[in-house]
């Protein structure tokens, strides 16, 4: 990743694990030139809390839970690839009506973490007002995350074979209402994200990622889609009851006409998968199907399944920032997996990073990096080292930097 | 706010946050709390960006062996009179992950905690109590 | 954006049996349906030789510039097994192919090649692999460690269930000091 040594003499930037700007321990290490960047170092690791050798001396039920504590913000994603590479790996048959209902749950978590990514893209930018209104909007949609499993962040709403718990018809009129509040709004947030001026002048034409190196790195999510690849897993496997909707890739040139790969793109991007999110909710509960939740509902004869259960199996799903994959070995006679490999998406997204910021000034950095949508806690650290000289910008510094450089836009 | 705080308060209650390595559940709580639902920076407490502003410390996670200086540093950047508060249950006891080789354990075992809210994570009104209680008790120490 | 040729599951299987014949060890094609409509897809999970596995990922990218997802790995004992899993097929609606190529290689001299040359999105994997189960990746551009701290014991893997395992350093957070 280091190229050759410049003969100018650069500044090295360590931007240190605690900082307020991404919420997360990210160390940054940029090789600087003036204002310019030339280089850039990723190094990762302050999370790591030994998740995937825990698996071992748990049960397959128990990892579960283990799971849902990778990531705060995808924290439906984990507990859901970690239960479809398990029936892979078995050939439990998922009952048709958890299908539908494992859908809801993935597109709502979905909806949120938008929000919050759009909550702290603004807050980088410097519009502080935006942070709230998309966090309160996003409040809503916790409200209904409460009334379908009981609590806002940590569901607990996964079982390998099904769900948990059942959405009763009752239940449909607080998600038709939700749903509804946000199509009435939609308009609000497209306007206030793509119509302001200053929001196109920092956006536009920053952090580029064209559709070469998208492939090569094998980025995911919507970082590659904003860049024309298309990527999705919802679309590419028909898993879950996603084949027999209609859906299909999303990428920016079907509001804009053009793909160009920037911030800008991203924002347009994850805009329309918002929208995207409520079609599919929507044509989910017009289809549901009656019958059971879960295939095996005694948890004792799902586990004394599992334990005489050998073979191993992948399990994939779209998370909110891209593909996430599990690859889960049983063997039969043990109560505990063999082998657990969890990759969180923002895994396959730190190499673009690297083209992503050469080249830019360093007051774009939060803003560039936020556009990825990081999630530091599923990859376990980022650290850019660069060399040279070194002093210290801490958080702060570099947040206020990119505030200032918004104010200096808008006169 | 809570019963028995005393009449007046002679500053805001400004917070540092800071994440020790934990999964963001809790930190997406404590900027929940300061959104327009809970709201509590309309009783002056604020987010600051560096921890020589700070009067009291919110601390997530459980503390990995690369953040284990960091963390004291911080600790010992913050002036006195502080309060510390340690949200969720991985910077209480280590959670989920309490056999794990690369954690140097509960925060307990690095700086000294004043306050612990317990939930995975906790609800923003717990944090909200959490902060008002630490409150009665820096305007204990600052009377001293 | 050019469209590539969506290509099935059994004549990806067929290319690299005519290519490599005897050192493909294993190959197993898995079919799974989803949803109402019961729509199929596949996992092809193929066992090769180590000394044919850069020029098979070779041959894979002459077919189509695969997606890799992962490198997973197991320790089986004598051996590790190192499991890349690629995709296939993107942009086609429901066509996705999943390819898992598995490689043994034995702790006696655990190296492997690179991949980096043809996919270079390979490398933060290959470094994890490195430092959780001692795999020496020849050729690498980057070795540095990745996720484990930089005073981490030198010859200790956290994945490996032998004597260079983890036995020794599991803590117990929540025991109370008496």
């Amino acid at each position: 990743m280091k190229t050759q040594k410049t003969t100018k003499a650069t500044y090295q930037v360590p931007v240190g694990p605690i900082h307020p700007a991404l919420k997360e321990p990210v160390m940054f290490e940029f090789e600087i030139d003036g204002e310019r960047i030339v280089d850039v170092d990723v190094s990762l690791g302050h999370v790591h809390r030994s998740v995937e050798w825990a698996s071992r001396r748990r049960n397959s039920v128990q990892v579960l839970y283990l799971a849902e504590r990778i990531c705060g913000i995808c924290s439906y994603c984990h507990p859901i690839a970690f239960a479809r590479a398990v029936e892979n790996a078995v050939g439990i048959e998922v009952p048709d009506r958890g299908e539908y209902l494992r859908i809801i749950h993935g597109e709502l978590e979905r909806m949120c973490s938008h929000m919050l990514w759009a909550g702290v893209a603004a807050h980088e930018v410097g519009f502080d007002s935006v942070l709230f209104l998309t966090w309160q909007m996003r409040e809503k949609l916790l409200d209904l995350t409460e009334y379908l499993t009981g609590n806002r962040i940590t569901k607990g709403i996964t079982m390998i074979g099904g769900v948990r718990r059942d959405i009763t018809k009752d239940m449909f009129p607080k998600i038709f209402e939700t749903l509804n509040f946000f199509k009435d709004n939609f308009e609000k947030l497209r306007h206030v994200f793509l119509d302001d001026k200053t929001f196109k002048l920092r956006c536009q034409g920053a952090g580029i990622l064209t559709y070469e190196d998208a492939l090569k790195l094998c980025a995911v999510g919507p970082t590659t889609r904003a860049s024309g690849v298309k990527k999705d897993v919802r679309v590419d496997q028909p898993y879950f009851a996603y084949s027999d909707l209609d859906i299909d890739y999303i990428t920016p040139d079907a509001l804009t006409g053009e793909i160009n790969g920037d911030v800008y793109d991203r924002i347009i991007q994850r805009l329309l998968e918002v929208k995207q999110s409520i079609d599919i909710m929507e044509q989910t509960i017009d289809k549901m199907p009656s019958g059971e939740i879960v295939a095996e509902p005694k948890i004792p004869k799902l586990l004394s399944t599992l334990k005489k259960a050998e073979g191993e199996g992948i399990g994939l799903h779209e998370a909110p920032r891209g593909e996430v994959i599990h690859y889960v070995k049983l063997e039969a006679g043990s109560d505990n997996p063999y082998t657990w490999k969890v990759r969180a998406p923002t895994y396959n997204n730190i190499l673009p990073w690297i083209p992503m910021l050469k080249g830019e000034q360093i007051a774009d950095i939060p803003i560039v990096a936020a556009s990825t949508d990081p999630c530091m806690s599923c990859t376990n650290r980022v650290t850019i080292v660069d060399k040279e000289k070194k002093y210290m910008l801490n958080k702060e510094q570099l947040h206020r930097k990119s505030v200032e450089k918004t104010r200096r836009m808008m006169k | 706010m809570a019963k028995g705080l005393p009449k007046s308060f002679k500053k805001s209650l400004w917070v540092y946050h800071c994440n020790s390595g934990s999964c963001n559940g809790c930190d997406i709580e404590i900027i929940a709390a300061l959104c327009p639902r809970y709201d509590v920076e309309r009783f002056g407490i604020k987010l600051v960006g560096s921890p020589r502003h700070a009067d009291a410390l919110l601390i997530t996670g459980p503390v990995t062996r690369q953040l284990v200086d960091k963390v004291k540093r911080i600790y010992d950047q913050i002036p006195d009179p502080k309060v510390v508060i340690c949200v969720g249950n991985c910077g209480n006891t280590g959670d989920v992950f309490y056999e794990s080789y690369n954690l140097v354990g509960p925060i307990d075992n690095v700086i000294p905690v004043d306050m612990h809210v317990i939930g995975c994570p906790p609800r923003p009104e717990a944090i909200i109590n959490a902060v008002a209680k630490a409150w009665v008790k820096l305007e204990t120490l600052e009377a001293k | 954006m050019t469209d590539t040729k969506v290509l099935d599951a059994n004549s990806v299987v067929k290319s690299f049996k005519e290519e490599f014949k005897t050192k493909i060890k294993e190959s197993k094609i898995e079919k799974r349906s989803a949803g109402i409509k019961k729509i199929e897809y596949y996992h092809i999970w193929m066992k090769i030789d180590r000394s044919i596995f850069k020029k098979s990922i070779k041959h894979l990218c002459g077919i189509q510039f695969p997606h890799l997802a992962v490198v997973s790995g197991n320790d089986l004992g004598k051996t590790i097994e190192l499991i890349y899993h690629f995709s296939l097929n993107h942009g086609h609606k429901n066509k996705v192919v999943s390819l898992n190529i598995s490689v043994e290689i034995p702790k006696s001299n655990p190296t492997i090649e690179t991949i980096c040359d043809y996919i270079p999105g390979a490398l933060v994997t290959e470094r994890e692999k490195q430092e959780m189960l001692g795999v020496i990746v020849k050729g690498i551009p980057d070795s540095r460690r990745l996720f484990l701290p930089n005073d981490f014991p030198k010859n200790v893997y956290p994945w490996r269930r032998d004597e260079k395992g983890l036995d020794k350093m599991i803590r117990n957070l929540h025991e109370v000091k008496k």
